[in-house]
């Protein structure tokens, strides 16, 4: 029941603030409502039993991710959005296909058909970090590698963009 | 079973070598002098070629029998010899890309570029023997962000800068797409492994499937750049380094060819008949809207472009006919492709450098201006437009009789119909390069050592193997019953 | 399990009423007598010129940038540090290879001077 209620009372932030985000004219704004809004997903996933994805969402999506938008934002000087951009035909079309994505979502949950039972249950301590720190550094030692790979590809990555910057940059 | 520690290694040695070389190229090119910078071309080839000498001795090793296939790594990765030889197509396409941008002017000299080139060909390698999704994604986004980088590596050029965000933007989308699909086979069956995830998937109903599939093709389409994903490849490969664009438009559309037949084939086998469909609709259009968006260009890059996408689309023919005779002709097809379409890029490099241009009409009198130079972009069109008895034709042959023996007469026909509208536009360069006269016949062409080998190399595998279809036809079948 | 959690979210809920309190009660204790110097930035020093809202270097991105990759380097040492009591010396080998790739690349990235405040 406790969780139940949580539940909701977090729901009704995490819509309430992804609204604001897209709402608010204020770019910045949008970036800490986006950070408001990842906090409370990274409680869901603690509700859901996996405490290692809500603190990786923490550390990195709410903490890094989010430097680095507020970074961009503010080096490109666009924390205040002008009124009204030129696709306004945009603006109706998202409304329709937001609403049929809700309207497909709920029939299916409505009619699932017989065959989509869950898939056996996940362990309980899901994202436990030492079973995560065993399969990843014995099963899944390879992809476990390439992470470093991908990691330093985007190093070079930023080594490529600060090379030759005038004193502007760009 | 258990797999010793070698066997492990041995699944991903070419990786092994390739990390070395890169780790070896960040160190040699933060001490290297300015004034010899040049030799980092020299240094990439030469983890490239290790890497590849690895690699061939292990495709001997399966060829011959004397090593068996077999996942390693959890279910990661397979040592087999399609994986291998996809890997010898990308270490390929991956020196010769070296060897025409060591002196492309705005490319030289610069050691990010090839460690970001070395590092691509690992995360295709991995591509081509990924066998879970994890793996999957991981080596896709490997080299989709060194790819980004090197389309937009020349930040000050607006066209290369536009170049690389748009490839970065559908690209993100796309994988995105794509991961909403992964996340949604995860779902539904539970697993990761290809193998089991086709188990698991027998038991669901076909819509369930059917929506990750689509999901899932989207990113793949994306990488092989099929029609309707095909949207970013014009305006990506006329403004990307030119070097790089011929390595995004063989290695990388190789790559997504690696990826789209082992999951295909592993892990949708239930779903044979949906894809069959898909993949049969998806050759049609690629091939057809490639070839009649290529008749208009006066870009030699876009031209390129559209005549890679109608490529995709008969290699896709191969892969609708889903059966053995069709994944080989789509494997061979690729290791064709790799020779003709760089041939092609090369002799594009060399007439950027010297014209400044990338104009088809800038090719005019090259007949005269370079024999050598023309007679080899002729090889490679005719090849690359089917004309017998070059090799290309056998590829054409193969993937239509696959066809064929599918059932799919009508995919055989419209391929056919679309090799003659692509004869159009091959013929139009070639008389660009043979009728057209130009007032700087007389001034000669320039073409670097590194790149006159890739010149030869490309032409003389494109000939050589015209003589020896039947071995390389051999090993496509040998890697094909890897599925 | 999740009764563990309840602890922090009480423990949140009362920072959050403790700092409302505090803040109200300040409110009403405090005289109210603002100025015009009173409401300045800062009450002594330089005048402020400007807004606040000001472009940054696009240097800075670089340092961000970097940041991310480190951040998600130590989202892969938690796993590892609780794990390797029972894998050992193996666990500590394949740590140290994704590290050295990592401080390669930082090294370079240095080298190059991508960190150059220039």
């Amino acid at each position: 029941m406790g969780e139940l209620i949580a539940f909701y009372l977090l729901a009704g932030i995490a819509v309430a603030t992804a609204l604001a985000m897209v709402i608010t004219r204020n770019a910045v704004h949008s970036a800490l409502f986006l950070v408001l809004n990842l906090v409370v997903v990274a409680v869901f996933y603690l509700l859901l039993g996996a405490p290692f994805v809500a603190m990786v969402q923490i550390a990195v999506y709410a903490g890094a991710v989010m430097v680095l938008f507020l970074f961009v934002i503010m080096m490109l000087g666009a924390e205040r959005v002008g009124g009204t951009t030129g696709l306004r035909w945009q603006v109706p079309l998202a409304g329709a296909l937001g609403a049929a994505l809700i309207g497909g979502t709920l029939f299916a949950f409505l009619r699932a058909p017989a065959g989509l039972a869950p898939v056996g249950s996940p362990p309980v301590p899901f994202g436990d970090p030492a079973a995560i720190g065993e399969r990843l550094l014995t099963t899944y030692v390879l992809p476990f590698e390439i992470t470093s790979v991908l990691l330093l590809i985007a190093m070079i990555g930023a080594v490529v963009l600060a090379r030759d910057s005038g004193p502007e940059g760009k | 079973m258990e797999l010793s520690w070698w066997a492990h290694l041995w699944s991903v040695l070419p990786e092994i070598v390739l990390v070395l070389a890169a780790a070896l190229m960040m160190a040699v090119d933060a001490w290297l002098p300015e004034g010899r910078k040049r030799e980092l071309g020299y240094w990439a080839i030469g983890g490239l070629a290790a890497a590849l000498t690895v690699t061939a001795v292990q495709a001997a090793q399966l060829a011959g029998g004397i090593a068996v296939p077999y996942e390693a790594f959890g279910g990661s990765v397979r040592a087999d010899l399609a994986a291998m030889l996809f890997r010898v197509i990308f270490l390929l396409a991956g020196i010769l890309t070296v060897a025409i941008s060591m002196d492309f002017r705005p490319l030289r000299q610069s050691g990010e570029y090839y460690i970001l080139l070395l590092i691509s060909v690992l995360g295709m390698g991995l591509m081509g023997a990924a066998v879970n999704l994890v793996m999957l994604y991981l080596a896709l986004e490997t080299v989709g962000i060194a790819l980004y980088l090197l389309a937009g590596y020349l930040r000050d050029t607006p066209r290369s800068a536009e170049a690389g965000l748009k490839y970065f933007l559908f690209g993100v989308f796309s994988s995105t797409i794509m991961l909403y699909g992964l996340a949604l086979i995860y779902g539904f069956t539970g697993e990761i492994a290809y193998a089991r995830i086709a188990q698991a998937l027998a038991g669901l109903p076909a819509p369930a499937v059917m929506a990750a599939l689509l999901l899932i093709l989207v990113g793949f389409g994306f990488k092989v750049s099929a029609v309707p994903f095909h949207f970013w490849t014009p305006d990506v490969y006329e403004g990307a380094p030119t070097p790089v664009t011929a390595f995004i438009s063989v290695a990388s559309k190789a790559a997504g060819f690696a990826v789209l037949i082992r999951a295909m084939i592993e892990a949708f086998p239930t779903a044979q008949a949906n894809w069959v469909a898909i993949m049969a609709a998806l050759a049609f259009v690629t091939m057809t809207v490639g070839n009649l968006l290529a008749i208009p260009q006066r870009n030699l890059k876009r031209l390129l472009a559209y005549s890679s996408i109608a490529q995709a689309g008969y290699i896709l023919i191969g892969i609708a006919a889903a059966s053995p005779l069709g994944v080989a002709a789509s494997i061979f097809y690729l290791g064709i492709y790799t020779l003709m379409n760089i041939a092609a890029f090369a002799v594009a490099v060399i007439m950027t450098n010297v014209t400044g241009s990338e104009e088809i009409r800038d090719l005019a009198g090259l007949s005269r201006r370079s024999p050598g130079l023309a007679l080899a972009m002729l090889a490679a069109l005719l090849s690359l437009g089917g004309i017998p008895p070059l090799v290309g034709f056998f590829a054409k042959l193969l993937v239509f009789a696959a066809a064929i023996e599918s059932g799919l007469l009508w995919l055989a026909i419209a391929g056919v119909l679309n090799a003659m509208v692509a004869f159009y536009y091959y013929i139009m360069v070639a008389r660009a390069m043979y009728v057209d006269r130009s007032p700087e016949e007389e001034k000669p062409v320039w073409i670097s050592r590194p790149a006159r080998f890739t010149l030869w190399f490309t032409v003389a595998g494109v000939l050589l193997l015209t003589v020896l279809v039947y071995p390389l036809y051999l090993l496509a079948q040998m890697a094909a019953q890897a599925f | 399990m999740l009764q563990g959690y309840a602890v922090v979210g009480l423990y949140l809920l009362l920072s959050f009423a403790l700092l409302g309190v505090v803040l109200l009660l300040w409110w009403f204790l405090r005289p109210k007598k603002p100025n015009p110097l009173k409401l300045e930035t800062y009450e002594c020093g330089v005048q402020t010129v400007g807004d606040a809202w000001v472009q940054f270097r696009a240097q800075y991105y670089i340092f961000a940038l970097i940041f991310v990759l480190f951040d998600v380097e130590a989202v892969f040492l938690f796993p590892w540090a609780v794990a390797y009591n029972q894998l050992g010396l193996y666990a500590v080998i394949e740590m140290a290879l994704f590290l050295l790739l990592l401080l390669g690349g930082l090294l370079y990235a240095w080298r190059k001077g991508a960190l150059e405040w220039a």
